[in-house]
């Protein structure tokens, strides 16, 4: 029963299928499976998903798809984590957004999925984030990484104004800064002073966990 | 596999008003009528004459009424069925689709030094396997990849290189003729079952050579499809002006079409031009010119009237390398070419006008016929299409498509994807010791000639093959065509364990 279930699972995350696997979610919290393995069932989905797209066989729409199907499942086991009382951390807390003066919303979002999926508690902050904003929502949720993106030249400049913002709050030291997008190089990441960069989503969840020492 | 070829979902480009078009045709018939075609086949002219047509049997020239062209005109099937060695590459001449097929050259290009030279054996075969591996390729065309290969007398060329062509795909194939090849060529398919385009080339102006007739009669007498092309140089061999051009190339075809449907009504004719303005400086042919793309666009649309099916020819380059202009010069005239409405193109591999080919650039317009293929196959509209409830359900902004399974399900269907194109943003390009077009290319050439297997003959069929061969090497020895020190060579060649691979 449980095997059936946990395959199950399974198969609805590598299949997009976001109702299903939330129904396969519910179905192993009432069949007392613990919940810890559906957790590692659903990150063996999703690595198994991000493989084939490393490989050239999926594309975009199936990574992402995949990634939110887990999202819709993930809920209802880590409910079930936090009611058995067993302690099961995130990965960390990211604030993600697309900088003041950019709306260029797919890549950050691509990102903020991607990083929900592999266990990151993530605060998508949205598009023509002001840097006063960065900040407050570093506040709020007590982040341990910034991941900004800008997909223009004209606007990536505006992440070194956060970057000056947060140094003028005291707050610097308490994050971890990652940044990505079309106008983004590693040289312009270095010069600003950012923790990392990388070119694509896959690669921005490595260096998030990465950064973070996972 | 073969693709079933692309379907154009829209009307064809046209240049010309009613008006041209019944201008041409008038044109067409007058010329016919007045100035005739010089036919150096006496059995052809006595026919014709028998036909109501004025012969002068010492010059050679036939005039041929109007009534005689519009009639024999009509009996040109407009969409005709040709049959592959194997039945799913069947081939359905005409309509709204295009085939793509590839161009020949006489010689191979090194890839490093952009220099010509003969082919091996070996580099002809591998051409032919990814002629065959190549989807967009629907036809293996005549002469192609190259015209002959190291270590074959030049009057074996034409058997061998179908030999070659029947051994390697068993797509639709072409081949051409000399010295009444098409005897034996004509027999190779039908050993495999299949059925072969022969082609009739007359020379321009307004002439058809002895061989041309006979080798068209002999493809008649075997009920195999035809394929008449003219190749004259606007400006040298037919008038400078692109209307005077088609009046020319299409008395020169129409010429041997009437021939042709009095011997068979009924027989199946694609007819293809060739055609670019005369280089002012050098004299040879412009390769690469938008007056072929004009000339084709025009020449599409007049058969179209007509209701017979046309090939163009011209999608060659003046570049020696495969470089911008090469891209440029091709993709140009072939988009223009398929969206005037030509049901066949042949594409596929060349560089140097006819003079040099390389199955990577044969790679690199695969695809270039994906894009246009894509493209003639138009906009999909439906209520799924249109995703009106889809853009309702996402909203705006945070909402996105690329989670939605109406995204997984589209986007392949939509995009199409080239398989050699650069397509890397800067980061991973850079990262991937920034690879080319041409560098992918020629990493599918590998993977092609590794994996790629065409159906081959069975053991009767292959035996077939090489007694076809055989009876035209004695044929052509006998007659004194070959020397006894080309033949010692030739069968030195054939002693290789890869015979006839390599």
């Amino acid at each position: 029963m449980s095997v059936e279930v946990l395959e199950n699972l399974k198969k609805a995350i590598i299949e997009y299928d976001g109702e299903a696997a939330a129904s396969w979610a519910r179905k192993a919290v009432e069949g007392k499976i613990d919940p810890i393995k559906a957790l590692d069932t659903m990150t063996v989905a999703i690595r198994e998903v991000g493989e084939g797209f490393g490989r050239g066989d999926l594309w975009l729409p199936d990574l992402v798809g995949a990634a939110d199907a887990m999202t819709s499942a993930m809920p209802i086991i880590e409910e079930e984590i936090k009611r058995i009382g067993v302690e099961r951390e995130s990965l960390g807390t990211v604030v993600i957004g697309t900088v003041y003066g950019d709306i260029h919303s797919i890549g950050k979002t691509m990102v903020a999925t991607l990083l929900t999926a592999y266990g990151f508690a993530v605060n998508d902050l949205g598009i023509n984030v002001t840097a006063e904003s960065f900040v407050e929502g570093i506040k709020r949720y007590n982040a341990d990484i910034l991941a900004m993106s800008s997909l223009m030249t004209t606007t990536a400049p505006e992440q070194r104004k956060v970057i000056e913002t947060l140094k003028e709050e005291g707050l610097r030291d308490k994050v971890k800064i990652m940044v990505g997008g079309g106008a983004i190089t590693q040289e312009f990441a270095d010069s600003i002073g950012t923790d990392g960069y990388d070119p694509t989503a896959a690669g921005a969840v490595k260096l998030a966990s990465s950064l973070i020492g996972r | 596999m073969a693709l079933r070829g692309f379907t154009r979902k829209f009307r064809p480009v046209e240049l010309l008003t009613e008006e041209e078009v019944e201008a041409i045709h008038r044109g067409t018939l007058e010329v016919l009528w007045k100035t005739g075609i010089r036919m150096e086949h006496e059995r052809a002219l006595k026919l014709l004459d028998r036909n109501g047509c004025k012969v002068d049997y010492h010059e050679m020239r036939v005039r041929i009424p109007p009534a005689l062209v519009e009639e024999s005109l009509r009996k040109c099937p407009s969409v005709f069925g040709v049959k592959a060695r194997d039945s799913k590459n069947d081939l359905m001449v005409g309509g709204n689709t295009t085939y793509l097929s590839p161009f020949p050259g006489m010689q191979t290009v090194d890839l490093d030094t952009w220099e010509p030279r003969t082919a091996t054996r070996k580099e002809f075969y591998d051409g032919l396997t990814v002629e065959d591996g190549l989807e967009t390729i629907s036809l293996i065309q005549q002469y192609t990849p190259y015209f002959a290969f190291e270590g074959v007398p030049p009057v074996m060329a034409m058997p061998e290189c179908m030999a070659g062509k029947i051994r390697s795909s068993a797509k639709v194939v072409a081949e051409g003729y000399s010295n009444g090849s098409e005897v034996f060529t004509i027999q190779m398919a039908q050993a495999v079952g299949a059925e072969a385009f022969v082609p009739c080339l007359p020379a321009s102006p307004l002439a058809y050579y002895y061989d041309a007739i006979e080798a068209a009669l002999r493809g008649v007498e075997a009920g195999f499809p035809i394929k008449e092309a003219t190749g004259p140089v606007p400006g040298g061999t037919a008038p400078a002006t692109i209307a005077g051009a088609i009046i020319s190339a299409n008395a020169e075809l129409i010429g041997a079409l009437v021939l042709l449907q009095l011997v068979k009504p009924g027989t199946r004719i694609i007819l293809s031009d060739l055609i670019f303005p005369q280089n002012m400086k050098s004299g040879s042919p412009a390769f690469g010119a938008i007056g072929s793309s004009l000339h084709s666009a025009g020449f599409n649309q007049m058969w179209r009237r007509y209701g017979v099916p046309t090939s163009n020819t011209a999608s060659i380059t003046s570049s020696k390398q495969i470089d911008f202009q090469a891209g440029y010069e091709k993709a140009i005239s072939a988009l223009l070419f398929t969206l005037s409405g030509a049901s066949l193109l042949q594409f596929h591999g060349a560089i140097y006008g006819e003079l040099t080919h390389h199955p990577v650039q044969a790679i690199l317009d695969d695809d270039v016929a994906g894009m246009i293929g894509r493209f003639i196959q138009g906009i999909e509209v439906s209520d799924e299409t249109l995703a009106i409830d889809l853009i309702e359900e996402v909203g705006p902004i945070p909402g996105h498509f690329l989670n939605k399974a109406h995204t997984r399900k589209w986007w392949k269907l939509e995009q199409f994807v080239p398989r050699a194109a650069d397509r890397l943003t800067y980061p991973e390009w850079m990262k991937s010791g920034k690879k080319s077009c041409l560098d992918y290319a020629r990493e599918r050439m590998e993977e092609i000639l590794a994996a790629h297997k065409p159906t081959p003959l069975t053991s009767g069929q292959e035996e077939d093959i090489e007694r076809i061969l055989e009876e035209a090497r004695k044929y052509y020895k006998e007659k004194g065509l070959i020397t006894e020190e080309e033949m010692a060579a030739y069968r030195e060649n054939m002693k290789s364990p890869d015979y006839p691979y390599g």
